[in-house]
């Protein structure tokens, strides 16, 4: 498990990254905490000729609270974002779904950005960044652009980023409902393992409990994680009772196209879809304080 | 840490005492088979087989050999030619195995090139450029396929893929099914699992051509390795060194790397450098020869309606993969406890060992016991919930009662000790059994599953070689001794020589402890020291849960001798009988008088230094040999298989309190208590330290881990992504309770207990799922019992009832 041979650069800034991955091309890979792209250069099923390594450049590194988003830095260590109290007031869905990602160890190495743009359709920050409909800031030689998740997200490990293109920034809106609430589950073989099926939800309430603005969506059961807008419509207006959800969880799952593999069928996974999206949005109104 | 005097009334034996090695686990100062570096030392990397059944039609090794750093590249042609096959364990010697496949490829992983470079890394940039040319074959991956008559012989010169058949009959089996009031028959499958210690194999090997002796440094745990490395190397055994002062990272059981040590030794040789193989995880799964029992029952019980069990029939057929080794064995293991820890009189047993094209099978801890005791203990409940009887009181009906020892079950074996009851009967109340039941109770009227498992089942300990006669009757062999030699120098420090390597079993602690109690010195001045093959006494290995009790036994046996010669120093020189002396801390003196004393530096200055002083017919210096034999010995089985298998049997209860999450088939263990009875713990913290890891690795076995192989023979779990060990976040909170019932026949009263923990958790984890399964009508018997397989059975039950 020794990865094929590659050349190293160490870019200082993010204008120096970018000019390297336009010199090299398709063959030149960005790393970050390395959490995945190790491994599978290890395995060598990546070959890349050429790793550029961010780590260094501060500049990638950053949680910026603003009123209606918070922005943070690609390279920003996962552990650092999970602890950020500001952050969490703000979006509290990162909290939530960073506990799901591997282990505190991990968590210490990896980045926001390495795991968003790996794009594996069950991880969790993927998940995440496509129900609050999250905007990743692409760089690169020639400027910038900001894509959003359900344009950025286009298959299973595959963005809409050009190989020229190195993501600099993530932007996630902050909701400035009062009664705001959200939550992350997922099911896997053992804590930390890549989920089998992961659901997402946030809710916003007016003072009767009705619901006021909805998001949810599931992760695992498709190419790219999935956000269910017209079916969180659906919640609007009503007091998410036990009818509602159902049939809102259901219909998401029926909109499903899961694969299968050794821990999970298709039908499993479709099963827990229906599942754990009635769980999240039933977890995201106790959230908000609704319900009971 | 504070020292509690032991209760049993000795000094160090069985007191909470440090540990004398893990200072330097802890401190990252163990030394390892990755930590041996000789100067101009080569790596290894393997060319594997991508096909489950092929014949090699040509290799090129040339544009491998073109890349700079690459010294060499070996194939199976050459390798074959210059080595002998390894050992076979049952009588099949067309089953030949090497660590490099010629001709024929039989799993998909196997070896069939190794390449030989300055790095490893350049090493595996060259794999992948020998070409190998394949013309695949057909295969058989399942174990009842493998077993028809038409199925594809995965080794055409033995003429069938059946390693071995026989079918026992202990005692009056027909007979007893014909009485009975009541039968029951069903299926019990134990999933390809294994142990997959952190470390991967290594071994380094050096020769030195103007000794002509051959140096190896493995990662090892393995009885009659250097005999084994030698013999298929072609060399004499004292041409070969094995150095057992390397720390194993981890083995239970299955470090047994003879193939890969054959290789390095041979390219060591030929190449005149020295070299090294680490396997790297992907190698290790596939290709490392590491799997363990994937065995199914078709299990018979005959019972009354009284619970009393009469009667089992026992159809075990386990699949071993391509190749055989000592893998056959681990179904003649369990014919010593093959009635578990319970009264029953007759048994018929029809052990099947079968090969097919996956990777092949190596011992794994318990050596085969821990899939028995799972389906022993299946049977059991399925007989209660057959009768409507609770679980305990069938349990406490069947068991051996302690007014039975020796006890003689009917295949042959005597359980030396025990008091089943009495430990069954600690662990309920330690987890509150009345309580617990309410709690399970409560959680089903809120709508989930929750169910409570019992396991009772028995660790055979000591070892011996009874299953290699009774499964090869061509192979006579009854010895299997461990020794330890004690050395006193002339500072009067203290010495231990153990003479195999240890894998994590705390060996030191427990020759130091052993020879300190004997001695009555502080063991925490005692040094213990790994021999090399050639200076080494006789051993066999740390198998078969026997270190306790052989090495223990031998250690004492050793430092009674020193004892002995300082009690016969001083009567000599006191010019008394040495029934007159008495021995206190090492010092010697007259009984009644403390002032008349030789003390013991005293003591051990007229043994180096003053010869005139020395009694006659006493040798010089002070050191002392001990090599013990199995204490009950093995037997020569029967004609119809009776034999004595291991001397001492310790017991395990496990309870265990299980939910699962209805709408996912997600189980979550809630509570977990052991109760073990090992008799006399020579340290507790190192019993506890086992029992803990053998319960997460039956967490592993019973619901995670699993080889599984897709139907084109590829093996689909080879990383630790699909391949699950269970981790901090899926083991409880586990609760041990101690029992001591010595033995009779060893040193202290010591028995086994390497393998506790992993012999009863995956039995009582099943019955805790079933018992939860239970009010829906449906039930499992199939390792692993995954969340998939799980959501399955629930789902099948509301199908069923919709």
């Amino acid at each position: 498990m020794k990865s094929a041979p590659f050349e190293y650069l160490r870019a200082d800034s993010i204008a120096s990254a970018c000019e390297a991955l336009r010199r090299e091309g398709d063959s030149a890979k960005i790393i970050a905490g390395g959490q995945s792209l190790v491994p599978i250069m290890a395995m060598r099923l990546v070959r890349p000729s050429l790793l550029v390594d961010i780590n260094e450049i501060a500049a990638l590194k950053f949680i910026a609270v603003e009123r209606d988003a918070v922005r943070i830095g690609a390279c920003t260590r996962q552990a650092l974002v999970e602890r950020d109290d500001a952050l969490a007031s703000r979006v509290p869905l990162l909290r939530q779904a960073l506990a799901w990602v591997g282990h505190v160890q991990t968590r210490n190495r990896g980045t926001l950005g390495g795991s968003i743009v790996h794009a594996d359709p069950c991880a969790e920050l993927p998940l995440a960044a496509q129900v609050l409909g999250a905007k990743m800031v692409l760089r690169s030689s020639s400027g910038a652009r900001t894509l959003a998740a359900e344009e950025f997200f286009t298959g299973p490990m595959v963005t809409a980023t050009d190989s020229s293109e190195c993501l600099e920034e993530v932007h996630w809106p902050v909701w400035s409902e009062p009664r705001t609430g959200c939550a992350f589950t997922e099911i896997a073989n053992r804590h930390g393992d890549f989920a089998m099926v992961s659901a997402a939800c946030q809710l916003a309430l007016d003072g009767e409990g009705r619901c006021v603005r909805a998001a949810f969506g599931l992760g695992g059961v498709g190419q790219t994680p999935l956000a269910f807008p017209r079916l969180a419509a659906r919640l609007l207006g009503t007091k998410l009772d036990e009818a509602v959800v159902k049939s809102v969880a259901q219909d998401a799952a029926a909109q499903t196209e899961p694969g299968s593999d050794l821990f999970a069928t298709a039908d499993y996974r479709r099963h827990l879809a229906g599942v754990l999206a009635a769980r999240v949005i039933r977890a995201a109104q106790e959230k908000a304080g609704g319900g009971k | 840490m504070a020292e509690e005097k032991s209760p049993s009334g000795f000094r160090y034996i069985g007191t909470k005492r440090r540990t004398k090695e893990d200072p330097r686990f802890v401190t990252g100062r163990g030394h390892y088979a990755a930590d041996i570096a000789l100067p101009g030392m080569k790596h290894i990397a393997l060319v594997a087989s991508p096909h489950p059944s092929a014949r090699i039609v040509s290799i090129n090794t040339k544009p491998a050999l073109a890349v700079p750093g690459v010294l060499y590249v070996l194939t199976g042609e050459e390798f074959q030619g210059g080595t002998d096959a390894l050992y076979v364990g049952v009588d099949a010697p067309k089953v030949t195995r090497y660590a490099l496949a010629r001709g024929i490829v039989r799993y998909a992983g196997e070896w069939v090139a190794a390449v030989v470079a300055d790095t490893r890394a350049i090493a595996e940039d060259a794999a992948e450029l020998v070409e190998v040319e394949y013309e695949s074959l057909p295969y058989v991956i399942d174990p009842e396929a493998a077993l028809a008559p038409d199925a594809h012989l995965v080794h055409k010169a033995h003429g069938s893929n059946v390693l071995y058949h026989r079918k026992f009959v202990w005692g009056p089996v027909e007979e007893a099914f014909a009485k009975a009031d009541h039968k029951l028959a069903f299926r019990a499958t134990w999933g390809r699992s294994s142990t997959v210690p952190i470390e991967t194999f290594g071994v380094a090997a050096q020769w030195d051509a103007g000794t002509g002796l051959l140096d190896i440094w493995a990662s090892i745990q393995m009885p009659k390795f250097p005999d084994q490395a030698a013999r298929a190397l072609k060399l004499p055994g004292n041409a070969v060194r094995v150095h057992f002062d390397v720390d194993v990272g981890g083995s239970y059981g299955l470090k047994r790397g003879i193939k890969h040590t054959v290789l390095v030794g041979f390219l060591a040789k030929r190449l005149g450098v020295p070299v090294r193989l680490i396997e790297d995880r992907l190698e290790n799964m596939r290709g490392g020869d590491m799997h363990g029992p994937d065995r199914f029952f078709d299990m018979q019980v005959a019972f009354d309606r009284d619970g009393t069990i009469r009667a089992l029939k026992i159809r075990a057929v386990d699949d071993v993969g391509a190749y055989a080794g000592r893998s056959p064995l681990q179904l003649g293991k369990p014919v010593g406890a093959i009635c578990g820890p319970y009264q029953i009189r007759a048994i018929e047993y029809e052990p099947t060992s079968v090969m097919t094209n996956k990777t092949p099978q190596e011992a794994v801890r318990g050596f085969g016991q821990a899939p028995t005791n799972f389906a022993l203990e299946r049977a059991m409940d399925r007989v209660a919930r057959y009768l409507k009887m609770d679980r305990i009181e069938l349990r406490r009906k069947n068991l051996i009662r302690k007014d039975q020892f020796p006890y003689l079950i009917p295949s042959g074996t005597s359980y030396d000790s025990g008091d089943y009851h009495a430990v069954l009967d600690k662990a309920l109340a330690a987890i509150d059994y009345p309580a617990l039941e309410r709690e399970r109770d409560e959680a089903r009227k809120a709508g989930r599953l929750a169910g409570i498992g019992i396991s009772t089942c028995l660790e055979p300990s000591g070892g011996n070689t009874s299953f290699e006669i009774l499964f090869n009757p061509k192979n006579e062999t009854t010895t299997w001794m461990d020794s330890c030699l004690v050395r006193v120098d002339l500072s009067g420090s203290i010495t231990g020589l153990m003479n195999t390597s240890s894998s994590g079993q705390g060996h030191e602690t427990l020759v130091s402890t052993v020879i300190g109690e004997v001695l009555e010195r502080d063991p925490a001045a005692i040094r213990v020291i790994h021999a090399d093959s050639l200076s080494a006494l006789p051993s066999n290995s740390p198998v078969g849960s026997r270190m306790a009790i052989m090495l223990g036994g031998a250690a004492a046996g050793a430092a009674r001798k020193i004892k002995d010669t300082l009690v016969a120093i001083a009567a000599h020189n006191f010019e008394c009988s040495p029934q007159d002396l008495e021995y206190r801390d090492g010092n010697v003196n007259v009984k009644g008088v403390p002032s008349k004393v030789l003390t013991w530096d005293q003591l051990v200055e007229i043994a180096h230094r003053k010869y005139h002083q020395m009694p006659p017919g006493i040798e010089p210096g002070l050191q002392a040999k001990f090599v013990w034999e199995v204490p009950t010995g093995p037997t020569v089985p029967t004609p119809d298989g009776r034999v004595q298998m291991y001397p001492c049997y310790s017991f395990e209860t496990h309870i265990v309190y299980v939910e699962i999450d209805p709408d996912t088939g997600k189980p979550s263990l809630k509570r977990y208590v052991c109760g073990h009875d090992c008799g006399v713990m020579i340290n507790p913290d190192i019993v506890h330290g086992m029992t803990y890891g053998g319960i997460a690795h039956g967490i592993g076995a019973s619901l995670y881990e699993k080889f599984a192989y897709t139907e084109d023979g590829q093996l689909a779990s080879g990383t630790f992504m699909d391949y699950l060990i269970p981790s901090a976040m899926e083991v409880p909170d586990i609760h041990i309770v101690d029992h001591c019932t010595p033995s009779p026949l060893t040193t202290f009263g010591q028995k086994g207990s390497g393998e506790a923990g992993y012999l009863g958790a995956p039995a009582a984890i099943a019955n805790a799922v079933n018992d939860a399964l239970d009010p829906l009508g449906v039930s499992i018997d199939t390792l692993p019992m995954s969340h998939l397989a799980l959501w399955e059975r629930i789902s099948s039950a509301a199908k069923k009832s919709a």
